[in-house]
């Protein structure tokens, strides 16, 4: 009994599902012409609007469950006012529990961030062991990359690692010119460098 | 001149200068019908009384006198009034047949450059105050010869076809239409719409359109073979008062005039012929309809 139910089900289903597939032209050309109209109007390019999507399927899944590949998230023109439609389609929703573990989860990510960077904010400062290895470690990989220092009478621009000895010290650079500055220059951008890879 | 106005921009008081409205017909894509559309509504403006002068701002591509019929009858152009070769009312055309309509011809060997947004303000001006109504013909794009032939007016008329792309540039020409104070209110003209093709879903319908560009409607009018015939002939299809396209032109004058006048439907027009033709199929039987 119940395998007819089922199949007679499907059949109806595929029915709808072959008229939906068959899209009238009519129909294919409004809906081209609604999402390249919005487009052109909001300056909203594909890419963004992936971008969006993903941001959002990020903080919803903290409360429900959710089939993320058929979240739908479209702008729309409603009368005179644009309008971004969300469609979800739940799982389910995550009970209290379920929640509160997330939002500790992420303080907990939070807090260990915070303490990481404030930690390698005073290492940069202080010790200069720690410094070095940070130095190399990211230098290292990035040989296309111009000596920092950039100073017209430096040749560590050409032979970065045998000339210039910049990489070694903090803050006084050792290639012999007056007005090189690669010291200073360097700490700034090390410590930049930690601050977007904590991000 | 004329005895009631319903508007209020024509509206004439004593020993006020009568002030025309100055409308751009304009589309954005080229070959929807902006240039038919202007002979045919200003001969139907014409043929109801007004008095109606045409400006061709298409510098170098002019084809309005052609469908009026007026190619040979061009002494000046736009550019002679601009560059002082003449005075405005000598390069006004008037139409064979209706001394009310006029023409003022574009050059056909100059480029977009040769006129500037104040000289055709200024020009606009100038007519308003002999006219009733002031048409535009614009060139396609958005480019300089879009702006010049916006520069005066202060409605316009968008021409658009149920075609993807013709309504995709007539969003992009409300869209700078809308960021340009002089133009009070705009209006869309739905041109060349096939009904079988609507009926089997094939085409973009009028609501359709209007909906996706949320912009008010002012006609509607369906594809026609008469069109090529009258263009061929240099007489607007409005002079024939059986041809469908012809009367849905008129509509548009009457609406333009402030009349209220209801929508063609197109499906059942056509599908009256069809039932008349049906009946009489069934009538003589095996004859073709």
């Amino acid at each position: 009994m119940k395998d007819i139910f089922t199949d007679l089900y499907n059949k109806v289903l595929g029915f709808f599902k072959q008229a939906e597939i068959e899209e009238n032209a009519k129909e294919v050309a409004c809906n081209r012409l609604r999402v390249v109209l919005m487009q052109d109007r909001t300056n909203i390019n594909p890419a963004l609007m992936e971008k969006m999507r993903k941001e959002l399927v990020e903080l919803l899944s903290k409360y429900v469950e959710m089939d993320k590949e058929a979240l739908e998230l479209n702008l729309e023109q409603d009368g005179e006012q644009m309008a971004l439609m969300l469609s979800i389609p739940v799982i389910r929703a995550k009970d209290e529990d379920e929640i509160a573990d997330c939002e500790s989860a992420e303080e907990d990510i939070k807090d260990s961030d915070d303490v990481i960077g404030e930690r390698e904010a005073e290492e940069v400062e202080a010790t200069e062991d720690n410094e070095e290895r940070e130095e190399t470690s990211e230098e290292a990989p990035e040989e296309d990359e111009k000596c920092i220092c950039s100073e017209v009478e430096c040749f560590c621009i050409d032979e970065k690692s045998d000339k210039c000895e910049c990489t070694e010290k903090e803050e006084i650079c050792d290639c012999g010119k007056e007005d090189c500055k690669c010291g200073e220059k360097l700490s700034t951008v090390i410590q930049e460098k930690k601050q977007t890879g904590n991000k | 001149m004329i005895e009631t106005e319903t508007f209020t921009q024509t509206k004439k008081t004593k020993g006020e200068i009568m002030s025309g409205r100055v409308i751009v017909i304009t589309s954005g894509k080229g070959g929807v019908g902006k240039t038919t559309t202007n002979a045919n509504i200003g001969t139907a403006l014409a043929k109801a009384g007004k008095k109606v002068v045409m400006i061709d701002t298409d510098l170098g591509l002019r084809n309005l006198d052609l469908l009026l019929g007026l190619e040979n009858r061009i002494v000046y152009t736009i550019v002679d009034v601009v560059e002082e070769r003449c005075k405005l009312k000598q390069a006004l055309v008037k139409d064979k047949k209706n001394p009310n309509l006029c023409l003022l011809a574009a050059a056909q060997t100059r480029d977009k450059s040769a006129v500037t947004q104040e000289q055709l303000k200024d020009i606009c001006k100038k007519l308003q105050k002999d006219f009733d109504y002031v048409l535009v013909d614009c060139p396609a794009g958005i480019e300089q010869g879009f702006q010049n032939a916006v520069a005066g007016a202060t409605e316009a008329i968008i021409v658009t076809t149920p075609e993807m792309s013709a309504v995709r540039d007539a969003d992009r020409i409300i869209g700078l239409l809308e960021s340009k104070e002089e133009i009070q209110s705009y209006k869309l003209l739905l041109n060349r719409v096939r009904p079988n093709l609507v009926k089997s879903n094939d085409m973009m319908s009028v609501d359709d359109v209007v909906e996706i560009l949320s912009a008010e409607l002012i006609g509607i009018i369906p594809e026609d073979t008469g069109i090529i015939t009258s263009t061929n002939k240099g007489e607007p299809i409005v002079n024939d008062e059986k041809s469908l396209a012809g009367r849905a032109y008129h509509n548009v004058a009457k609406r333009i005039m402030g009349e209220e006048i209801p929508f063609m439907n197109l499906e059942e027009e056509t599908s009256v012929v069809a039932k008349v033709k049906k009946f009489f199929s069934g009538l003589v039987g095996k004859e073709k309809k």
